[in-house]
This record gives C-alpha cells, structure tokens and sequence, in this order.
C-alpha cells in the first residue's frame, strides 16, 4: 500500500496527498447540475426524467441508486434539522419575546438616563454617578448542567434579537480563556461588529463604530453562553471595561446560568457585581424540550422515517444513564442522524421512503412509478423478512406500491393512538419517550385479532423473552398506567381529554367516530351538570344528585378507558409487525452504538488479548490460552504482562517473553525443517542474532504498548519497572 | 453489554486495581535489574530493527482488504458531514491513506502527521485553506466572479482562515477538502488548544475530517461541544496490526537508552575524540570518585591543584575549558556540598565508570 515517497512524508507535519482531480470533478459537477435540473423541473417531468434515466440504464445502476439515497438522505435529514429546530424555537419563542422586551426596556433606560448619548460622542466620557455606570445583565437559567444543549439556544436567541434590531454579539468561554485575556473577547466582539480582525483590539474602536455609523439608535447586545466555565478574572475585567465605557457603547449582557442564582457571585469579585443591573430569565427544562422532539419526529414521524424497538430502548436507557432527566438533545440529534446515515447508507431500499412520504398522493404515484422498478429491487424487497410469509403474494410493483401506502396507514394510526395515549398520560405525568418505547415493541397485543402480522415481527423466542423483561422492569407499563388513569379522571378533565383526542384523531375516521360518539354522550348525560361541574364544584346541592352524576361519569370513564384499549389493540400496531417496515425502520441497534460510542480503551486490550478473533489466522487459534510463539509480539506482550501488578519489573518482562518466543515446540519444528549440520556451524552467530532479534521484537512491542497508552515508560525513581495503566477492561 | 453495564463494571475496575496493587506490594518484588540482561548494543539492535520479521503477513492483508468494502460507506458518510474517527490496535496510517487515494479522488486531501513531536497548526491549516482554495477555483464556471484572494493565506490569522473555510462559496455543499490527521491524540497536538482549533477546523462546511486514534484515553481530550457538534464522529473500529512503524520512529528503544552500559559507552566515545589531556582530566576525576565512592564529589579546587600537580593544566582558565566540554557531553555534573563548596561528579555508577576507565586507557 505504501509508496516509497510516502517514507518521505511521514516525516512531515503535513502534507498534501493528493489534489481533487479535475477530470472527476467535471463529471462530478455534471452530475450535480443534473440533480439540480431534476429538482427545478416540476415533479412529473422530473419523474419521466429519472424514468428516462433508468431505462436508458437498463440495469441496476448503483451509482444512480447511490445518488437518489444520497438526495433521500438529504431530503429526511433537513427535514428532520428544520421540525427539530421549529419545535425548539416554539418552546422558546415565549422567553426570547421577554428577553427582547426586556432589552428594549433597558435601551429605553440607558437612553432616558443619558441625554448623555449625543453629548458622549464628542469627548471622554467621566461619569462621577454610579448609576450611569451599570450593565443591563439578563442572566438566562437554563436548568441544564450539559451546556451543549443550550449552544443552540443562545445561537437562536442571537438570531431572534438581531431579526428585531439589535446589534448581537455571540461570546463563548473560549473567548474568556486566561490565555488570551481580554484581548481575546474583544477581537471576537470586533470580528462580529465591524467584521474586522485587528491585532490592536481597542474598545475605543467599538465606540467610535456605535457612534459614527448612526448605529445608536439600536441596542447592543453581548451574549456569553456559558458564563460559568469563562475565565473569572477575564470576565470580570471585561465587565469592569464595559461598565467604564457604558455612557459610550451602553452594552446589554446575556449570560447563560447552568446552575443557581449564585453562579455569578461565586466567580466574580462583589465590586464587579455592583456594576450589574441583573435580571432573571428561565428557560424550559430539558425534558421538556426532549418530550417535545420526540413528539416531532418519532411519534409525528415528520419525515417518515422511525427506529424499532430496539434501538427506542437503548436510546432511553443512554438517556437514562448519562444524565438522568437531564437529556442532552444535542445527542438526540445526533443519534437520528447517525441512525439516518447508518440506515440509508446500508439499507439499498430506503431511498423509495422519500417518495413514499413526500407525495401526498403517493397512490398515484406509485401507480405511476412501480412499473420501473429493476426486477432485482422487487426480488429484494419481496426478500424482506418481514414480507417473506406472504408467498403467495405476486411480485409486482403494484403490490409493493399497495403494500408501502398501507404501511404508511398503519403509521399513520399508530402515531395518532400514542399521542392519545400521551394526552391521557400527561396526568399522571408519563413521558413520552417511556410511552413511544413501550409503543415500538412488536408483541404489545399479542392475543388480539390483529396478529396476523405478527409472526414477521417477533419470530425467534429470544425476542419475546426481551420483550417480557422490558415489561416487568416497568413495573406495570406506561400504557397501561395511561389507560388506568382515564378511569380515574374528573369529568372536567375527561371532558378535556376528550377535546384533545377528537382533535387528534381527525384523520383517523374510524376512532374519531367512536370519540365522538363518547363525545356526544359525555354532553348528554351531564348535559346540565357538566356546566356546572365546570363553573362550580362545590356549590352542587343534593349528595343524591351528586352520587347520581359520579356514577354517570364513572361509567362514561370506564367508557373511555375502553375506547382507549381497543385503540390500542386494534390500530396501535407497531412499525415492525408490518411487512416491509424495514424500508423505513432502522433496527440495527449495534451498529448504532458501536458508531454512536467507541469504545477504545476495551476494544484496545480486546484487540491485543484476542487477536485471533480477528485475525482469524489458523496458527494460533487454538482454543486453550496458552500464549503461543507464532502471536502477535504485542499482544504475547500485553498477554504476560496481565500476570504483574501495577508496576511491571522489565527484566523479568522480558526473560518471560524470551521464553515464549522460544517455546520448544515450534523450536522443534524449525530444527527438522534445517539440516542439523547447517544449523551448529551458525550457532553460534544465529544465537547472538536471534538475541539481537527478541531484544528488538521486545523493544518494538513495549513502544507499540505505549502507543497505545497502556503503558507508563520507567520513571528516573524507578528505572527498571514499567508501570501499567489499564486494569481489566 | 447492555443491561448490566453501569455498576458491576465500575466496580471490576477498582477490584481488578487493587488486585494489581496488592500484587505489586506483597508478592516479593523482583528487584532484578535491566542491566542483568546481556543487551545487544543499541547499532545492532537497529539493525535488527530493519530486518524484523512480521507476522501474519496473509492475515494482515486480507484484514486491510476487508475493509475496503467499508470505503463506499465512509464516503457517504463524510459526505453527510461526519467526521470518521478510526481506532483499534495496529497503525491504520496505510489504511487511511489507501482509503483517501482511492476512494476521496473527488476532492483534495491534506495529511497531518500528528504522531510527530511538533506541529505548526497554523501552517497546517494554511495548507489546508490553500487546498480548498485551489479546488474552488478549478470548480468553479468561468463565468462565475469568484472575488480575489487579498492576502496571502500565510499572513491571514486563524480566524480569518476557520471564516474563509466555513464560508458558502459553492451553492452545494459537495466541494470540501478531506483532513486526514493520523494520532489526532498525538504528542504534537495532545494540547488543549490545539485540538480546539481542530475541532473548529473540523465544523467548518468546507473541510471533513477523518482521524485515527490510538491511545486508551484518547477520547478524553474532547468535550461534549467538540464531540457533538464539532468534530461529529462515526467511531470506526477498525483493527489492523500493521506494526506502528512511523508512529514509533521518535520512540527510544526501552533497551537502548538509560541502560548503564549504554551511557559508559557513549561517555568513551565522546572522550576518545577529546584531547590526551582532557581525557587525563576525566581520570583524575574519576580515580577520585572510585576511591571515594561515598563523598558527593570532588571540589573544583582539588581538582585544579591535583591537575595543576600532573601538568595537565596551567591555569584555572584551560582546566574551566575542558570542564564546560563535558558538561556539554553531560560526562560530569555539579552539586552543592554540604559545606556549601560547588563539586564535581560523574553521573555514573561504580561498575560502568570502571569499564569507562577501561575502555578510555586502552
């Protein structure tokens, strides 16, 4: 693989392999004009275009097919991005109003304080009042101690004061670092105001901008996302600099809290925190926040795209694990993109999801499109396991078209039935990332007449058996505690809940009726005494009545609470009991994990103790584990060094590695392959060869060991031992 | 590896170190020296170096080929804006390197060696926004006004260049420069800053990133901002074998250095091209610390009467000539006696100096 020039190169700090080869990239950038043609051109020539494409084609066309999940992914991702950010903003959007009322309430304060702003332009301000001299602080909590969460967060904050007006300035901790001092944060202001990089970062340049380009009539706004993790002293010198300068460039700041009201006072020095105006600002929780993204792109499936059970779990369990109900959306985020990038890169099937969900007619499209499927695609998905049973079935595009709108039907009313289920559940406040867990789980209505997909979903016994503990470990599940909560409501609430379900489940005619019709009932039954019941409770007058109407409810509870489980049994089927759910359903939980998280300091050792597992050489796959001379010198190494303690004496190191070189076996093995004769005539200088040739093999393996970090090198105390690093894995 | 991840294991690790400690402690330790092995001499063992032979060679590279199948996935991957991190045990430098010329032929790479002792970041990242540079311009259409560069890369600052790197200069995101750094956990950038500058380098819409690491802890040098939202990686493990070859070039070899041997025998050879009356000088010092073997040395002045004596020297200044030459060498040092006078000794232990002398007067 390597070239002798790269010897040459590996020597260097950097260089360049290679540069973009100007042939490719014309092909390359054609291809990228043609996709742009595509997507210009109205969607039904657009079609006869790929159509044209795929016949000229003839065959399956892997760069083609490579091109469409590249767009596929594209197309789920951004939309994915955008629900994502929409849902987060809204969360926001009621604190971010505050904050820029509250901003413009400040400028008005500054401005009414100062008739100063015209006179300050002339000269040096010298401001004896002490008022003048305060900064407008909002000090925005954010109830989260993973402060990637909220980046985002104050991202968009800047962006929404700058759409109304504001002059902003967005400053993380890495500009308050003790390295850079105060220079730091102010070329970064610099940069992000007057768009300039100077070496001389000046304050008075700032003025001079606020002043001179008939900006002052605009608040200026400085942002510091992570107060807590700036530098103390940096900080509280930039807001001595800025206080100094107040009359001047009059700077409104936000600082993003982690933690508690005395954040500020435990890094800066109390005559910093005199200049401070403070305000508070409290943003929504983080599982708030998740609750919602889960809502938008699991339960909605705003993209089409969803994960099966097993992959539902171990997200929750990651969640649960890192930081309890402090979820990290960012890593959410992330996981869904993994899990797009994973699944379109692996599934070959899964660019048809895009025009499966995008067409709101997909019927007709379908209709339209079948027909050109390669035979080999048919072959494959008709291959799916989950579509397997259904042999009698004929292979034709039309079934599959038929099969893929029914799929996305059935979805359609699962997620209707889980947002229900959330609805009641929010009573008793269940999360919906534990009810969408328990909802994926193939086997939920196991005995019901809807199984007949069942046997694709849950063949092997294992499954079943996971499915059976994730119950148990829930103690009783979160559905069924949803449903039993129905049957304890207040009929002012059941009233509501019912508001809320007929609302949901407009597009799902067969249970909006049913919900209507309880609906109905609700108002008949307590047609007089539901008003009442709304407007005053404790003025109804007979118990005799009373006692009458909290039976009537009870019933229609008990109604509801019905209602709700043949919903649940009937319609709430899970993505993978139906047949070809693995277009668009990403199952593979490993795969996600091991590209989610690696895993080095295990897989490390694991890769030096086992080797054979992946090597797979015929040598030293023997089973004992015994340490064999034909191993890998590393991992003979590492091997032996397992039997010392924390510190490892060389010399010993190394006479126990000799001697596992020398195992007489294979010895004995070499000496029949030469000729006794040949072999003492070189004795002699082959023994002090092959001593040369271990000490360096030895040499090679504790560098290689070290490499790798598992080692410590002799220390001038204790120049004989190593010291070992990892114990156990 | 799913259910009970979270406390056994915790507590396997502190069991398993206080196992390791109390064998360390209790067992008699060996106190066995590595200088009770007979040491090949440090210009052999390079030699052998050279001609080592490797092991499962068949194994190794149908492992590599293996992995070829992954390219097309790490390809899209990149292009979905990943960055790829490669770890497992064996230097994956070729593999990596095989990967980008084969299968990133679409866009410039640019390698950092970051198992090298020093790097200058900024210069890298010059290089890297002059790649980038140099692929916008062969992309882009004649007629598209593409604005001049005004400075040269080299005299812009790291902000300027992380902004010209993030910036939208092509309306599809397709055309970006791949940054290959093998050890990203390296010596030469294993420092805080420089790795903030990597990961902001590694946000940036223009460039991917694809990385090796190879120490346990690597992972350690990353927050969650950088690693979430900066450097975004795909874990890869991706095993190989192949022996660190480059990666360990600036590594001593543990049996060549320190060994006493060793230094006896670097400290004649220094000596033997110094003058016939500076080797005396050294002698006269060394005859004095075998003799005393218990003192903490020997004072200059001594020293000067004992060589002036022998007509080795004849004046303070000439004996002061040679004494700084083999401070240079690091053939003697000075400490403080405790009566407070500056004295001389050779960092050396009884038996090597005896060989030294040896050696010397032959």
């Amino acid at each position: 693989m390597a070239t002798p020039d790269h010897a040459e190169n590996d020597l260097q700090p950097f260089f360049v392999l290679h540069k973009a080869l100007v042939q490719k990239s014309v092909r390359k950038s054609s291809g990228s004009r043609k996709i742009r043609r595509r997507i210009e051109l109205s969607p039904i020539s657009a079609k006869n275009a790929e159509k044209m494409e795929i016949g000229t084609g003839e065959e399956w066309d892997d760069h083609h097919y490579e091109h469409l999940r590249m767009e596929a992914f594209n197309f789920v991702w951004s939309k994915i991005e955008s629900t994502i950010k929409d849902v987060l903003r809204n969360i926001n959007l009621n604190v971010f109003n505050e904050i820029h009322r509250w901003v413009c309430e400040s400028f008005d304060a500054i401005k009414s304080c100062g008739t100063t702003l015209t006179k300050a332009t002339h000269s040096y301000p010298i401001v004896t009042d002490a008022t003048f001299r305060q900064l407008f602080t909002g000090l925005v909590f954010t109830k989260n101690m993973e402060f990637v969460d909220d980046l985002m967060t104050f991202e968009e904050l800047g962006l929404h004061l700058k759409s109304h007006g504001c002059h902003v300035a967005n400053l993380s901790s890495i500009d308050f670092s003790a390295n850079n001092g105060i220079g730091g944060c102010l070329r970064s202001l610099l940069r992000q105001f007057l768009m300039v990089t100077l070496d001389a970062a000046d304050i008075s340049i700032l003025a001079s901008w606020y002043s001179d380009q008939g900006n002052y009539n605009k608040p200026v706004v400085v942002i510091i996302d992570d107060m807590e993790r700036c530098c103390g002293s940096v900080l509280s010198d930039f807001i001595l600099m800025l206080s100094e300068w107040a009359v001047k460039v009059p700077v409104i700041l936000i600082m993003g809290v982690a933690t508690t009201l005395d954040a500020p006072r435990n890094i800066l020095p109390s005559n910093v925190l005199q200049h401070l105006h403070v305000s508070k600002f409290l943003l929504g929780s983080p599982s708030e926040r998740m609750d919602a993204i889960v809502e938008a792109v699991l339960v909605r499936l705003c993209s089409g795209f969803c994960v099966g059970y097993k992959v539902a779990a171990f997200m929750r369990n990651y969640f649960l694990r890192q930081d309890g109900t402090l979820t990290s959306f960012i890593r959410a985020l992330k996981w869904f993109q993994i899990a797009c990038v994973v699944h379109f890169s692996s599934e070959p099937l899964s660019f048809m999801l895009k025009a499966l969900f995008v067409e709101e007619n997909s019927q007709g499209f379908w209709s339209e499109e079948h027909a050109l499927f390669p035979e080999e695609m048919l072959k494959y998905a008709f291959d799916l396991p989950s579509c397997r049973r259904n042999n009698t079935e004929e292979r034709t595009g039309e079934n599959l078209a038929h099969d893929l709108s029914e799929l996305k039907r059935l979805q359609k009313c699962w997620s209707t039935i889980v947002l229900c289920l959330y609805e009641a559940g929010k009573y008793n406040k269940i999360q919906l990332l534990d009810l969408f867990c328990e909802a994926v789980v193939p086997c939920l209505g196991n005995s019901t007449a809807s199984n007949h997909h069942l046997g694709s979903g849950i063949s092997s016994s294992s499954d079943h058996s996971i499915h059976h503990q994730y119950l148990i470990s829930e103690k009783c599940s979160f559905i069924c505690q949803a449903i039993r909560k129905v049957r304890d409501l207040p009929v002012v609430l059941l009233y509501q809940l019912l508001k809320s379900w007929e609302k949901l489940t407009e597009d799902v005619i067969e249970i909006h009726d049913k919900v209507k019709e309880l609906q109905s009932l609700l108002k008949f039954e307590n047609g007089k005494s539901l008003k009442q019941d709304l407007t005053n409770i404790p003025k109804r007058h007979t118990s005799r009545s009373h006692l009458n109407m909290d039976k009537d409810s009870k019933v229609l509870n008990e109604k509801a609470a019905r209602l709700m489980e043949t919903m649940v049994r009937d319609y709430m089927q899970p993505v993978e009991c139906i047949p070809f759910h693995e277009i668009v359903c990403f199952k593979n939980v490993d795969k996600l994990q091991s590209a989610l998280m690696g895993d080095p300091r295990r897989r490390i050792q694991l890769d030096l103790l086992e080797f054979q597992k992946i090597l797979l050489c015929s040598c030293c796959s023997n089973s004992s584990k015994a340490i064999l001379p034909s191993m890998h010198n590393t991992s003979i190494l590492y091997t032996l060094a397992q039997e010392h303690g924390d510190l490892i004496n060389l010399h010993d190191w190394y006479q126990s590695f000799k001697s596992t070189v020398f195992q007489p076996s294979t010895k004995g093995k070499h000496k029949l392959k030469q000729s006794p004769a040949k072999k003492r005539k070189d004795t002699n200088e082959s023994q002090n060869q092959s001593e040369a040739s271990i000490q360096v093999r030895f040499c090679r393996a504790v560098t290689e060991l070290q490499i790798t970090g598992l080692l410590r090198m002799p220390s001038k105390r204790r120049p004989d031992y190593v010291q070992r690093v990892a114990f156990g894995l | 590896m799913e259910g009970n991840y979270g406390e056994d294991e915790e507590f396997g690790f502190a069991r398993n170190y206080f196992i390791a400690k109390e064998l360390g402690g209790s067992g008699k330790k060996s106190s066995r020296k590595l200088s009770d092995i007979e040491l090949v001499d440090e210009q052999e063992l390079r030699a052998a170096a050279r001609s080592i032979e490797s092991k499962h060679e068949k194994e190794i590279a149908s492992l590599l080929n293996s992995y070829k199948s992954l390219y097309p996935k790490w390809v899209f991957e990149l292009r979905c804006g990943f960055g790829l991190l490669m770890y497992g045990f064996g230097s994956k430098k070729a593999l990596i390197e095989d990967f980008a010329s084969t299968a990133l032929t679409e866009c410039a790479v640019v390698v950092i060696n970051g198992y090298l002792q020093s790097i200058n970041i900024k210069q890298a990242v010059t290089a890297i926004a002059e790649a980038l540079w140099d692929q916008l311009k062969t992309r882009r259409t004649p007629s598209g006004d593409f604005p001049k560069v005004q400075q040269p890369f080299n005299s812009r600052s790291m902000d300027d260049l992380l902004a010209f790197m993030d910036g939208s200069h092509s309306e599809k995101n397709d055309c970006f420069v791949c940054v290959v750094i093998h050890n990203i956990d390296g010596p030469g950038l294993r420092d805080s800053d420089t790795q903030q500058y990597l990961a902001r380098v590694a946000a940036c819409s223009h460039i991917r990133m694809v990385a090796s690491i190879d120490h346990v802890n690597a992972p350690l040098l990353w927050d969650k901002k950088m690693v979430h939202t900066q450097f975004n990686w795909c874990w890869y493990h991706v095993a190989t074998f192949v022996p660190y070859k480059a990666e360990g070039i600036f590594h001593p070899l543990i049996l060549a250095h320190g060994g006493t041997a060793q230094s006896a025998k670097t400290a004649a050879i220094v000596l033997q091209s110094l003058t016939p009356n500076a080797q005396s000088v050294f002698k006269v010092l060394a005859e004095h610390q075998l003799a005393h073997p218990d003192e903490e040395g020997m004072p200059v002045n001594n020293l000067y009467s004992i060589c002036r004596e022998r007509f080795l020297v004849s004046s303070q200044i000439t004996l002061n000539s040679h004494l700084t030459e083999f401070k240079d060498h690091e053939l003697i040092k000075t400490r403080r006696h405790s009566d407070g006078q500056d004295c001389l000794y050779i960092p050396l232990a009884t038996e090597a100096l005896e060989k030294l002398l040896q050696d010397i007067s032959q």
